[in-house]
Formats: C-alpha cells, structure tokens, sequence
C-alpha cells in the first residue's frame, strides 16, 4: 500500500489493458518523478479527448465534430460502404490507401454464444444508411473469427431484399509469411477464396 | 510440471493479457477444461485458427496451478460448412452455451460431448433440421439429470398421454396432480418432443411445422427454469 494519492492512481492504472500491478506502479511514480507539467499535460490530453471526442452522426467514427473527416470529404465514394466492428479498424484499413469509400461501424459482432445480438449493434442504421445514401456494394471487413463471419452473414441476409452488392474481406495467408506455418484452418480458407492467374 | 494429452471441442475463448487466450473447452475426460493458449493473438501464430469455437481438436497440455497451456494443437474437425450458414452458426450457438453452463470443471462428461459432437457434426453435414436445437435441448438436458417426464405423470408416475405441462415439476400431470400453474400444451406436443428425445440428432423425425415452433419454446423454458439462466443465445436466434 501505499501513499492514499499514489493508491489511487495506481489502481486506476491497473485497469487499463495490458498493464499489471508492476507496471501501474513503475508509471505511478514515473509520473511523479517527472515533471509536474508534463504530467499536467498527459491529464489534460485524456481530459480534452473525453470531452471533445464523439460519434459520427452518419459512420459512428470517431470524431470532434457531428461528422467525421472522412464522412466530410467529398473525394469519398459514397456509394461503397466498408462495414467494421470498431472505429480503431477505420485508420487500419485506411493505411492500406485502397479504399475510397465510406466506413459504418458496428459496434461489435454478433455473438450467438454470449447472446450478443443485433440489437447491440448498429445494423437498422445500416439498412437506414444503405436505402438513403445510394449505395452500390456493402464490403464487410469484419474480424475473421466465428462472431465475425456470423455477423457478415447476417448484413447478407439483411441486406439481399434491398439488392445491394454485399462483399466480405478475403481471408488468407499473411504476406511474407511461409506456407508451412500457416494453420490448416487458414489455409483452407486461402483456398476457398483462390483466385484466378 | 506434467504434460497430459486431452481432447476437446472448444466452446469460447477470450483475450488474456497482451497476445493470449483463455479457451475454453469441453473434454469428455476432464469436463470443461480452462487452458490459456499463449501468443495466439498475433499474426505469426500457428495456433489461432485452430482455437476457434466449434472445432474438435487434440490437445497436449502443460499442466499449471490454475490454468493448464495449451502446447500443441491439432484439428481433428473444424466444421467449415457449418461456418458458412448462418442458421447452422446458430444452432451451435444454442449447442454450445447450454454446455458451457452445465458442464463443471474435472467431471467427466462423456455423454455431454458425444451429443454436442453429434450435434455440430449433423449441422455440418447440413441442412439445418427445424428441431434439431429442440432435440439436442432435451437430450442434453437429460445427459445432466434434467430428464422431463414425458411419458409418465412427473407427480405420480403414473404412465399415460397427459397434456398438462409444469415446468415447476419436470414434465406432464395427470388430472389429479395437476396444479394450477401447470400449461396445457396443444394436441401432440408431448408425444413430439418424446420422439425427438429419442431420436438421433442426425436423424430425426420429419418437422411438422405446426408443432416445432411450440416445441422448441417448452424445451427453452425447461431448460431455462431449472437452470436458473436465460439462453442468450436463443434470444439472438428468435429475434
Ligand atoms: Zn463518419
Ligand atoms: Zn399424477
């Protein structure tokens, strides 16, 4: 235990993610050794994104305005949507400089074995979004694992009656990575999604 | 500091620390087994597709104070086409959340993973049976000791076709143990979930599609009653 000042912080270091006791305590009192004002500054950066950072009206990205950059930018095709289940997927895809549409965030994927449903996600604005804004193909880049493949064929069946193109990411072998250390699972799906040469 | 070879169908997984997983799965040897799968979580590993819900797998397992880790993997069933079609995804959903809420930890469980690998291989081979969750729900629920009594009164054994239904009491009443709670269900419900119950999970009887909707509710209340839990995964399915 320690100082009531420095257990506080401590503990609400721990929280985060990926960082243990240890490690809550090493930062604890990195940051009160430094100096006062760089410690200031890392409580007002935390401080001004809570306040200042929301959703995006129409992509759920986000953002410091009612819409966010990408949504503003009229170079945007919008009549491709890339749906993803978290905003932090957005700049992933966007490094990648390919993709010159728009983005819809979920919020999630479904989970049928936690119970997590389509009510915990976006998927009405999504229907909403591809009735109102014009759009021509839906790309699902959901993560591949079970509750991602689940939730990209439930936006296929959600969306057949409205006749729009629904797409979902190819999954295969990371690039400069060997054959022989891919698992069978991955393989076989690199196979599925073969292409022609 | 021993290592020990298992097998298992894993039922879920999540993250732990950094780049590890807990996944957790169903042995018939050992109930349901808590691992961490360690690094998982990055691209490199040859692990993680292996680990994903639904897959039979063989194990070999380094044994810890609280969670055994996992040091080979091998797939023995991965039920792709079950991946690919969503009512068959959520059948298994149903599959396996009752299973992980009844299986217990170092309790064999034979039984429990004959049926849900039955279950998962009959969704693979497809289609999906309208009943097939109803079914596995009923025998499932019987693999663990919560039999419905279906053929005989639940409060006095007598044997006959009653139509009075307590999920309270396990299973039908005759007239003279019916209690006011108790539903009365429509005309050949009763004798059709005593059929699915006796069926095999590949092969069941053809759906009659007046009764498998009023079937599987009564199983999903029965279940949901004596375990004291909502079927979440349910929910997902019927909404
Ligand atoms: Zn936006
Ligand atoms: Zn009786």
């Amino acid at each position: 235990m320690f100082e009531p000042p420095i257990q506080r912080l401590v503990d609400e270091l721990a929280r985060l993610p990926g960082i243990g006791r240890k490690s809550a305590q090493r930062l604890a009192f990195h940051l009160l050794n430094t100096e006062e004002a760089d410690a200031l500054r890392l409580a007002d950066a935390i401080v001004e994104m809570r306040r200042s950072v929301r959703l995006c009206s129409r992509c759920f990205n986000v953002t410091a305005d009612e819409e966010c950059a990408i949504c503003r930018d009229p170079r945007r095709d919008p009549s491709i949507l890339c749906v993803v289940e978290r905003a932090q997927d957005i700049p992933v895809i966007e490094r990648t400089g390919t993709f010159s549409g728009r983005y819809h965030v979920l919020g999630g994927a479904m989970n049928p074995i936690a119970g997590i449903g389509v009510e915990e996600l976006r998927m009405r604005e999504l229907v909403g979004r591809v009735e109102t804004e014009h759009v021509a193909e839906v790309i699902v880049a959901t993560n591949p694992t079970l509750e991602g493949d689940t939730t990209a064929m439930y936006i296929s069946r959600l969306l057949k009656p409205a006749g729009v193109r629904v797409t979902r990411l190819a999954s295969g072998l990371p690039v400069g990575g060997d054959l022989d250390y891919a698992d069978e699972v991955t393989l076989g799906r690199a196979l599925d999604g073969r292409k022609e040469l | 500091m021993a290592l020990r070879s298992d097998q298992g169908i894993v039922l879920r997984s999540f993250p732990f620390g950094e780049a590890d997983k807990v996944v957790i799965l169903l042995s018939p040897n050992r109930g349901k087994l808590r691992t961490v799968a360690k690094g998982v979580r990055k691209t490199k590993s040859r692990f993680g597709g292996r680990l994903e819900p639904l897959t039979l797998v063989d194990l070999v397992l380094y044994e810890g104070r609280n969670l055994d880790t996992i040091t080979q993997v091998s797939v023995i069933e991965a039920h792709p086409r079950l991946r690919t079609d969503l009512d068959a995804v959520l059948a298994a959903g149903t599959m396996v959340e009752f299973v992980d809420l009844v299986a217990q930890e170092d309790e064999p469980a034979r039984r429990l993973f004959l049926l849900l690998r039955r279950g998962l291989e009959t969704l693979e081979a497809g289609p999906v049976h309208p009943d097939v969750v109803t079914a596995f729900l009923v025998k499932a629920a019987d693999a663990v000791g919560l039999t419905p009594s279906l053929v005989a009164c639940a409060g006095c054994g007598t044997p006959g076709s009653f139509r009075r239904f307590s999920f309270a009491e396990g299973g039908v009443l005759c007239e003279s143990c019916r209690t006011p709670g108790a539903y009365l269900l429509r005309e050949g419900l009763v004798e059709y979930l005593a059929a699915l119950a006796d069926a095999d999970l590949g092969n069941l009887p053809d759906a009659d599609p007046s009764l498998s909707g009023e079937a599987r509710g009564v199983a999903r209340r029965f279940v949901e009653y004596h375990l004291e839990r909502r079927l979440g995964s349910m929910a997902v399915a019927d909404a």
